[in-house]
This record gives structure tokens, sequence and C-alpha cells, in this order.
């Protein structure tokens, strides 16, 4: 077992609220955990703290072995840490493929390459999610799924080795979200660890090697993804109590 | 090929303006002096303003450590001009590693309000201090000869320019333009925006240092008020802004459009100039609102309909 990320004992409070309530679990190497939960159950939040825009309050993160919660959001980012944004952040004056370039031009691996190589290769990753044929746009020009393609493109440009996906399918109809899987699992393919929050229970169950569910903060659940969905307190968490 | 003709075009514009000492009139000359250390002033706020997105008011501090470095350097320790202007940069750059360090934490309206207390405090500080002439002022040493004067200006606009030029198509201006964009996403995609924030300000305070250091070796009188003058601050943003922030020749364009106009207003109908200059940049903000250089890309595909869109855009 090869672990690339491990999530020990973490907690974040808020002032008085505890958003995150001593969660533990790991990421191994080239799986994709599914990471579910209500509304509020503090699932974006762990994907901050991952990423480094949060720190924890308590407790630690490991990143292949090495713990990393107390460095800055860049340097995750240079080790192979990238995340897309549930709530989309493009650089919305810069064109698409210069968005995806400062992926490859502040990325994992290669980044001392020049703007023409950085833009070559952005190009690539956009023809990748399937949004090449917009490049030349600026980015607030995007509506809502091409958005999530570019955040999907943006990550992927850093060529990481840690990909935490923030809800990359909300918004998206039955035939995007086919695609936006397909996509997935050609990145996993390519030996990117994922860590994967979503809604769509459908996309979630077909990709997920692992689940884990989270509810007010709290870990209630983990393990294979069918075992997991029947679990009683996973279906009252998210369909309440069963009356008698 | 577009670039070819923009560098050829650059070239011809600049070799011209080199030999304006030799056939303008002294006032043009001058008028000429004052409108390329604007201009200088202008493209340097353009790299912490436009392309990083931190409104600074901090940077005519700069203009004046620049100037205080050459007129302490020159009246104090008898030193030659180039090494008061390498006073004034040093003086300059340790005060944007300093002061930038707490000061980019604050963003937006924040970052410019604390900016804004900088050119006081420089004046307060100065002005009690006996080596600086205290709020007297120094006398610097005379040397006659605007062509040198305009030469030098010429000669700083042009490497300002080039190194805005540079920014904006390197690793360094991507970070840069990212954080302007959205900072947090710029953090999680590996830009160390600290970092780049601070040497984004450094490298402004190089160039509007040894401007001041120009003017001030022409003028050859300094004091605390002129040297950290905010109204200074307030026309570079202005230039900047006018021509197109986050461009590479929008603020040049800028200082150089706004100039022409203060001074046709100042000398025709004088005392209603500040009145007349006032209208057209509210005419400029309604009309174009993105500034000259969006003006001129864009009027030749839209026509007089760019005006009519900003209009609507700005719901007036």
């Amino acid at each position: 077992m090869d672990a690339i990320l491990e999530v020990c004992q973490v907690t974040k409070r808020f002032h008085g609220l505890v958003a995150i309530d001593k969660v533990t679990f790991t990421l191994e190497r080239n799986k994709i955990l599914g990471l579910i939960g209500p509304n509020g159950a503090g699932k974006t939040t762990l994907v901050s703290l991952i990423s480094g825009t949060l720190e924890p309050t308590d407790g630690s993160i490991l990143f292949e072995g090495a713990p990393i919660h107390q460095l800055p959001a860049y340097r995750r980012g240079l080790l192979g840490i990238a995340r897309t944004f549930q709530v989309m952040r493009p650089f919305p004056g810069l064109t698409v493929l210069d968005n995806v370039a400062v992926g490859a031009l502040f990325g994992t691996a290669n980044n001392s390459h020049g703007l023409s190589e950085a833009q070559e290769e952005a190009h690539r990753w956009l023809k990748f999610v399937g949004l090449d044929h917009r490049a030349a746009q600026r980015a607030d020009a995007l509506g809502g799924p091409d958005r999530k393609r570019l955040e999907l493109a943006k990550a992927l440009a850093m060529r990481p080795k840690l990909l935490l996906l923030d809800e990359v399918m909300a918004g998206l109809n039955h035939v995007e979200i086919e695609e936006v899987i397909s996509v997935i699992k050609k990145v996993r393919d390519q030996g990117i660890s994922i860590l994967v929050i979503e809604h769509v229970m459908k996309a979630i169950q077909s990709l997920s090697d692992r689940l884990v569910v989270l509810h007010h903060g709290e870990k209630i659940a983990e393990g294979e993804p069918e075992d997991v969905l029947s679990n009683d307190q996973v279906i009252t968490a998210y369909l309440g109590r069963k009356r008698l | 090929m577009k670039l070819a003709s923009t560098l050829a075009l650059s070239v011809v514009v600049v070799g011209v303006l080199a030999t304006v000492p030799w056939w303008g009139s002294a006032v043009l000359v001058q008028f000429g002096i004052n409108a390329l250390i604007l201009a200088t002033l202008a493209q340097s706020w353009n790299i912490i303003g436009g392309y990083t997105g931190y409104p600074s008011f901090g940077n005519s501090v700069f203009y004046g450590l620049g100037g205080y470095g050459v007129a302490v350097g020159m009246v104090q320790f008898q030193l030659p001009f180039a090494a008061g202007l390498a006073l004034g940069v040093f003086l300059a750059v340790l005060f944007a590693f300093l002061l930038g360090l707490p000061v980019l934490r604050l963003r937006g309206h924040y970052f410019a309000i604390a900016t804004l207390g900088l050119a006081e405090v420089m004046t307060a500080i100065v002005s009690n201090l006996e080596i600086a002439g205290r709020n007297i002022g120094l006398i610097l040493p005379l040397l006659k000869g605007d062509t040198l004067f305009f030469e030098l200006s010429l000669a700083l606009l042009v490497i300002t320019t080039m190194t805005v030029a540079w920014i904006s198509r390197s690793r360094f201006g991507f970070g840069l333009i990212a954080i302007r964009e959205n900072e947090e996403a710029a953090a999680v995609m590996g830009v160390n925006t600290t970092l780049y924030k601070i040497l984004g300000f450094a490298l402004c305070s190089i160039f509007a240092a040894i401007a001041g250091g120009i003017h001030a070796y022409w003028i050859t009188y300094l004091d605390p008020t002129s040297a950290f003058d905010i109204t200074l601050n307030v026309k570079m943003i202005i230039m900047a802004v006018f021509g197109g922030p986050g461009t590479i020749f929008g603020p040049v364009l800028g200082a150089f459009v706004l100039s022409a106009i203060s001074e046709v207003l100042a000398t025709k109908v004088t005392s209603l100039a500040g009145i007349f200059f006032g209208l057209v940049i509210v005419a400029a903000i309604v009309f174009m609102p993105r500034g000259l250089a969006d003006l001129v890309r864009r009027f030749r595909q839209q026509g007089w309909r760019y005006f009519q869109a900003n209009i609507q855009a700005h719901r007036v």
C-alpha cells in the first residue's frame, strides 16, 4: 500500500463552528477517492485544507509521506497538488489559452520553459478537455460547462500528482457528465491520484475506488462504494430518518 | 509581422523624439522633459497598478527618494550625479521591500489607503532630517543644458517601456497578471504571490526613483512637499488609466496626450484649465473606460458603436 495523501485527525474551527472534526483518511497512489456528504458537510473546506487556501486548526496532512499542512498554497502547488474550485475562478481578463498557460508555467514538473512552449502545452490540455476551439476567447466569455472544463485544464496543465476536483460536474447535463467522467478516467490512467467531490451519485459510483462520507464535519462512513451507499447512517444523513 | 511593424514604428518615434532638442524651442524641450518624466512614472506605476492590480499611491515616495538620493549625494557628499542616482535607487528599493511586506498584504481600497499615508509620513520624516535640509530643502549644483536632461529622460522611458514589454511576455509577468486576475487561484497554481508582489513593487520603484533623481538635478532644487507630492501620484494613475493600464504603450500614450491637453488648456484658458481638464477625464471614463490602447484596438473593428457600447455598459 502506497499512500499519496494521508489526512490524520484534521480539525478546522471557524471561531465557534467546527467545520471539520478529527477527520482521518488515506488516498492511495493512482486511485480515485470519492468524497460525498450533504450540503454544509465540510467537503470544500477539506479540499481547501489540503490545497493550502486554509490552514487546519489541528491534526496533520501528509503528502507522499511529508507533512504539508503548514506550507503556503503555492509550495503545495509546486509539490504536485492541483485543485479546481467549485465556484469557478478563471483569470477573467486572460484568454482561455493563457489561463491554462499559467498552470503550465508555474506547475510541478518543468516550470522553467518559456511562454510559447507553455502555450503549446496549454493547447494540448485544452484539446484533452475538449475546449481548444475557444482558446482565443477571453475566459469571462465562457458559459458554465466550459468554465468547468477550463478549471480542469488549468489544474491538469500543472502536471499534478494529486488532483482535487471540487464538483466539476455540478450543472452539467448527462452527455457532458459522461464526457467529464471519461476525461477523469483518462487522467487517472496517466498515473494521477484523484480526490473527487461530487453530488452526482451515478458518477461518483462509477468513478470511485473508495468513498468517504462527511456529515456535519465528521467522517461517518468509509469503504467500497456499494457498501457505503447502502450504509444506514449514510442514507439517514442524505434522506432523513425512516419513519416507522 | 505585427511585432516587427510595432518595433519599427517604435524605433522611428524614438528616433524623431531624440532630435527634438536640436530643432525644438526651449519651451517645447522643457515641456518634453516633463512629459517624458510623467510618462516614465505612469509606465512604472503600470507595473504594480496595471499588471499586478495593486493601485499604489506610494509611487511618489519612490520618486521623492530618488530625488533626495541625488540631492543628498551631490550636496552633502559631493558625489557625482550617477552615484547620487544609485543612492536614490537603493533607498527606493529598500523602502519597497520594507514597506511592501506589510502593505502588500492589503488588497484593493485598503491597499490604496495604506499607501496614501506613506507620502505624508515621508514628508514629515524628511522635514526633520538635518542631512536632507529639513523643510527648507536642498539646492543642487546647476547644470545648464536641457538637451542632456531630455535625452536622459527619453532613454529612461525607453528602458522602462522595454521592461514592461518583457513583463507582458514573461513567466514573471504572467505571475503578476495571474495575481491581478485572481490572487487565490494564482497561489494554488504555484505562484509565490508574496514574493512576486514585492518584486513588482521593487521593480517599479527603480524607475520612479531614477525619474525623481533626473527631475531634481534638472530643477536644481528639492524640498519635502514637492518631492513627496501626492498629486503627482494621482497624475501618474490618471495617465496610466487614461492610456490603458496593463498594456505596453497605453500609459505612455496617456501621459503624452494628457500632458499636451493640460499644457494647451493652461495657456489658452488659464484659470479655467482645471475644470476643462476634469471634463476631459470624465468624458474619457464614460466613453473609453479601458483606456486609449483599447480604443485604438477596438475602434477599427467596431467604429462608433464602441462608444455606444461603453455608455450602455456604464448605464449613464
